[in-house]
C-alpha cells in the first residue's frame, strides 16, 4: 500500500513538472495544438525557465552544501557567513536581481539578443543564487549543527574520528538526505517565483525588445495580459499561469513532504 | 459516558518477527493513572508511540485494533487515515517523549517554540515552572534550545508539553534526564497538578521504581514475553555482589583549579560564561566516583573537558603525568598527535547512546568503522566486544540491527559493551543506566565491576538515581559543592 502510495505521488510529481520537459519536444510531438507563433513562444519560455531552474538549483545547492557544512566545521566562518547572509535577506529578492543587473546593463543593450540572453541568464542565475542562499544554508547548517553539536559529537569525537568526518558523514544520513530534498524544492520553488516575476517586471516596463532580454513565462503572461479583455484569447494568459501553478504544486509537495518520526 | 481515552484489542506489535505486543486488550479508564513496566528493549516506549501515532511503519508490523479518544486509530493493524488522526489530536492527545528536549524547533527560540506548542498557556506554563523547578521562563525566552542547558532545556520543554490542552497524556520514561532533586519536584508536581485532578488520563512507561513508587498511580501494567498484564502490586529492586576491583600503583586522574567557559548568545551578541570554575579533585584507580548534583551545573561539561572537547578550559588535567589541556588546549575538531595516545586511554559512554553509532547504518559497520579508524581489527577486540556484550544480556545478533531498531536501553548496553572493549584505563559514564530496568541494570552493573576486577580502570560515574548510589558508586561527590 505505502509502496503504491509512493508510485503514486512520484507519477502525480512526474506529470505536475512534465510542463518543463515538454517544452523541448519538437512542436510537431505535442499533444496539444495551439497557434504556431504562441506555441513557439510558450515552449522557448518553459525551455528557458528549465534551464534557469536546473542552474540554479545546481549553483545554489552545490554552495548550500558546501557553506552549510564549511559553517559547522568552522564556527568563525560559520558566524561572519551568517551576517552576511543575513544583511542579504535584509533587502528584497526583486531588488538584489535588479542591482545585479545594473553592472552589465551596458554590455546587454550593446549586444546582439544571443550574447545578451546569455549574460542576462547567468546574471539573473546569480542574483537568484545570492537571494536564494541565506534561508538554504540556515536549512543545512542548523540541523547540521543540532545533529553534531547535540548528538553524534561527544561519542565519535571520542573514538577518535575528526568532525570533518563526523560531519561528512552526518551529511549523508537520512534525515540530511531528506532536509536536502526539501531545501532543493524551497530553491525551485523561489526561484520559480523571482524568475516569473523579474520577467513580469522587465515586460512591463520595457516591452519584448527591452533589455534585459529576459523571456520567462512571466514576461509571455505579462505580454499576453490584454487575451483577457473582450475579443482576446483568455488561453493565451492562463495556460502558462496554469502551467506554472502545476510546477510550483509539485515544488510545494515535495516542501510539504514529513519524514516519519524516529523510533 | 465519556469514552475510554485508549482501547485496544487483540492488539499487536511485531518488530520483524519478533512480537513486542501480541494480541493484548487494554483500556484504562477515563482520568486515571496508569504505568506500563518491564525490562529493557521489551516495547515499553514503541507501544506508548503506537498509541501516539508516531510509530515508524516500515520498521513494525501492527495487528488488531486499536482506538483512541473514541476514535478508531488502527483497525486490522492499519493506521487510520488522517480525517481519524486530526480528530484524535483536536480531541488532544498529548505525547512526551522521553528525550523531551527533542519536542523543540532548534530554529526557534524557546518562546516561539511554546507559542507552537502551548499557544494558550504561557501564564500556567510560568507558574509551574518557577513554583515546581525553579524556573524564571521570561529569561529564557528570547534564547535559541542550543543555548540553554540540557537539563534547563528538559525541564521548559515537560513544562510546555504537559501544559498543553489534552486530556490523554503519554509520558515516555519521563524522568530520565532529571537529576534527584528534580525528580523529586517531578514527582511532587505530579502527585499536585496533574495526578489528582482527573480530567486527564495519564499513561506511563517507565523503569523506575523509585519514581513509579513515589507516585498516586491506580494501576501498574506490567509488559513482558509480550503480554501486557495489570500487576497489584509493584515488584522490589535488587542489588548485586560486587567483585574487589584489581589495584594498582599507577596514578590516577588529578584535576588541579580547572574551570570552564562557554560562549552564549545573547542580545547584545556572545558573551561567556561559566560552566564551573575552581575544581580540584583526584580520582584513584579502581573505585567507582560517583557525581551527581541539578541538571546544568556542569558535571557533562567535566566529562567533556577530560575528553578534552571543548574550548575555554583553564586549569590541569593530569593523566600519566601529563597535562591534558596543555596537550590540546582547544577543539578543532581533530587531535594532535601528542594526544592521540590518551585519546585511545579513555573511553565515554554519553547520556543518550542512540547516537554513539552511525544513524542509518547496522551497528556492526559502525564497530568496523571504529576499529578502521583505530588502527585495524586487532585494536578492537571482537571476543572481548561479544562477551561484554552476552554479560549485559546481548547478543551479535543485535550488532545486525539499525540504531533506530533498538531500544534506548538497549541501545545503552551495547554502548556500554562498546566502552569495556575498548579496554580503557578511563572509563567516563555519563548517565550510563538511564533507561535500563533495574534487573538489568544490575546486571550491567556487574558487568563493568567484573572489568573492574581485571583493569584498574578510573571510573566516574555520573547518575541522578538513588538505584546507582546504592549499589553501583562506591564514593560520591555532589558537584556544585566540588566547584567554587
Amino acid at each position: 500500500m505505502k509502496k503504491l502510495y509512493r508510485i503514486a505521488r512520484a507519477l502525480v510529481l512526474l506529470a505536475l513538472l512534465s510542463p518543463l520537459g515538454l517544452a523541448w519536444l519538437p512542436p510537431d510531438r505535442l499533444p496539444l495544438r495551439l497557434e504556431p507563433a504562441f506555441q513557439a513562444v510558450l515552449q522557448s519560455s518553459f525551455r528557458q525557465l528549465s534551464i534557469t531552474l536546473a542552474a540554479t538549483l545546481a549553483l545554489a545547492a552545490l554552495l548550500t552544501v558546501v557553506l552549510g557544512y564549511a559553517s559547522v566545521l568552522w564556527q568563525r566562518f560559520g558566524r561572519t557567513g551568517a551576517s552576511i547572509l543575513k544583511a542579504v535577506e535584509s533587502v528584497p529578492a526583486i531588488l538584489v536581481a535588479l542591482f545585479c543587473y545594473a553592472p552589465v546593463s551596458g554590455y546587454l543593450a550593446r549586444h546582439s539578443s544571443g550574447a545578451s540572453q546569455t549574460v542576462s541568464l547567468l546574471v539573473f542565475i546569480l542574483a537568484a543564487t545570492l537571494t536564494l542562499l541565506p534561508e538554504a544554508v540556515r536549512g543545512v547548517a542548523i540541523p547540521l549543527g543540532d545533529l553534531y553539536h547535540r548528538k553524534y559529537s561527544l561519542s565519535f569525537r571520542s573514538y577518535g574520528f575528526t568532525k570533518r568526518r563526523i560531519l561528512a558523514v552526518l551529511m549523508g544520513s537520512h534525515v540530511m538526505r531528506g532536509t536536502l530534498k526539501r531545501i532543493a524544492a524551497g530553491i525551485l520553488l523561489k526561484t520559480l517565483v523571482l524568475d516569473c516575476s523579474f520577467g513580469f517586471i522587465i515586460q512591463l516596463g520595457f516591452g519584448s525588445y527591452g533589455t534585459p532580454a529576459h523571456a520567462s513565462p512571466g514576461a509571455l503572461i505579462a505580454a499576453n495580459r490584454d487575451a483577457l479583455f473582450e475579443g482576446g484569447t483568455p488561453a493565451l494568459f492562463w495556460l502558462p499561469s496554469l502551467l506554472l501553478v502545476a510546477i510550483s504544486t509539485s515544488f510545494l509537495l515535495t516542501l510539504g513532504e514529513r519524514e516519519e518520526a524516529a523510533a | 459516558m465519556k469514552a475510554a481515552p485508549i482501547s485496544l484489542s487483540g492488539f499487536s506489535i511485531f518488530l520483524g518477527e519478533r512480537p513486542l505486543v501480541k494480541e493484548s486488550s487494554f483500556a484504562p479508564a477515563p482520568g486515571s493513572s496508569s504505568v506500563v513496566i518491564g525490562p529493557t528493549g521489551v516495547g515499553k516506549s514503541v507501544l506508548l508511540k503506537t498509541i501516539a501515532g508516531l510509530l515508524p511503519a516500515r520498521t513494525f508490523r501492527l495487528g488488531g485494533a486499536m482506538r483512541v479518544q473514541g476514535i478508531d486509530a488502527y483497525v486490522n493493524g492499519r493506521k487510520t487515515g488522517h480525517a481519524h488522526w486530526s480528530n484524535i489530536m483536536n480531541r488532544g492527545l498529548v505525547f512526551v517523549p522521553a528525550e523531551s528536549a527533542q519536542a523543540m524547533n532548534p530554529a526557534l527560540t524557546l518562546e516561539q517554540n511554546l507559542k507552537l506548542l502551548a499557544p494558550d498557556s504561557r501564564p500556567l506554563i510560568e507558574r509551574r515552572l518557577k513554583g515546581h523547578f525553579g524556573l524564571d521562563f521570561a529569561s529564557f525566552a528570547r534564547l535559541y534550545p542550543d543555548e540553554v542547558s540540557g537539563g534547563e532545556l528538559q525541564r521548559i520543554t515537560l513544562m510546555v508539553l504537559l501544559s498543553r490542552r489534552g486530556d490523554l497524556v503519554l509520558l515516555d520514561e519521563p524522568t530520565v534526564n532529571l537529576d534527584r532533586n528534580l525528580r523529586w519536584r517531578f514527582i511532587s508536581f505530579l502527585n499536585k497538578e496533574i495526578l489528582p485532578a482527573r480530567d486527564k488520563t495519564v499513561l506511563m512507561a517507565s523503569h523506575d521504581l523509585d519514581f513509579i513508587r513515589a507516585l498516586r498511580l491506580d494501576d501498574v501494567y506490567s509488559l513482558e514475553k509480550a503480554s501486557l498484564q495489570r500487576l497489584d502490586g509493584l515488584p522490589s529492586a535488587n542489588g548485586f555482589q560486587k567483585p574487589e576491583a584489581k589495584k594498582s600503583p599507577a596514578e590516577g586522574l588529578a584535576i588541579r583549579d580547572l574551570s570552564q567557559s562557554y560562549f552564549k548568545r545573547g542580545i547584545f551578541g556572545e558573551r561567556s560564561f561559566k560552566a564551573f570554575t575552581g575544581l580540584s579533585i583526584q580520582f584513584g584507580r579502581s573505585t567507582i566516583y560517583g557525581i551527581t548534583g541539578p541538571s546544568g551545573c556542569g558535571k557533562s561539561s567535566l566529562i567533556k573537558a577530560i575528553l578534552r572537547l571543548l574550548d575555554g578550559t583553564k586549569g590541569e588535567i593530569l593523566l600519566d603525568g601529563e597535562d591534558l589541556v596543555r596537550i590540546k588546549p582547544r577543539e578543532r575538531g581533530r587531535d594532535p598527535g601528542a594526544f592521540r595516545a590518551f585519546r585511545r586511554k579513555m573511553a565515554v559512554v554519553q547520556q543518550d547512546s542512540r547516537f554513539a553509532f552511525f544513524p542509518d547504518r547496522r551497528i556492526r559497520d559502525s564497530f568496523r568503522h571504529i576499529a578502521e579508524l583505530q588502527g585495524g581489527p586487532g585494536s578492537f577486540d571482537r571476543e572481548e566486544l561479544l562477551k561484554h556484550l552476552a554479560k549485559v544480556g546481548l547478543s551479535s545478533v543485535h550488532l545486525d540491527s539499525h540504531p533506530r531498531a533498538l531500544s534506548s536501553g538497549e541501545m545503552k548496553r551495547i554502548d556500554i559493551a562498546r566502552a569495556l572493549a575498548a579496554k580503557p584505563e578511563v572509563l567516563l559514564l555519563d548517565e550510563p543506566f538511564a533507561h535500563i530496568d533495574f534487573e538489568t541494570r544490575a546486571r550491567v552493573m556487574r558487568t563493568i565491576s567484573d572489568y573492574m576486577a581485571q583493569n584498574p580502570t578510573i571510573l566516574l560515574v555520573v547518575t541522578h538515581e538513588d538505584f546507582d548510589l546504592r549499589y553501583f558508586v562506591e564514593k560520591s561527590y555532589d558537584f556544585p559543592e566540588l566547584v567554587s
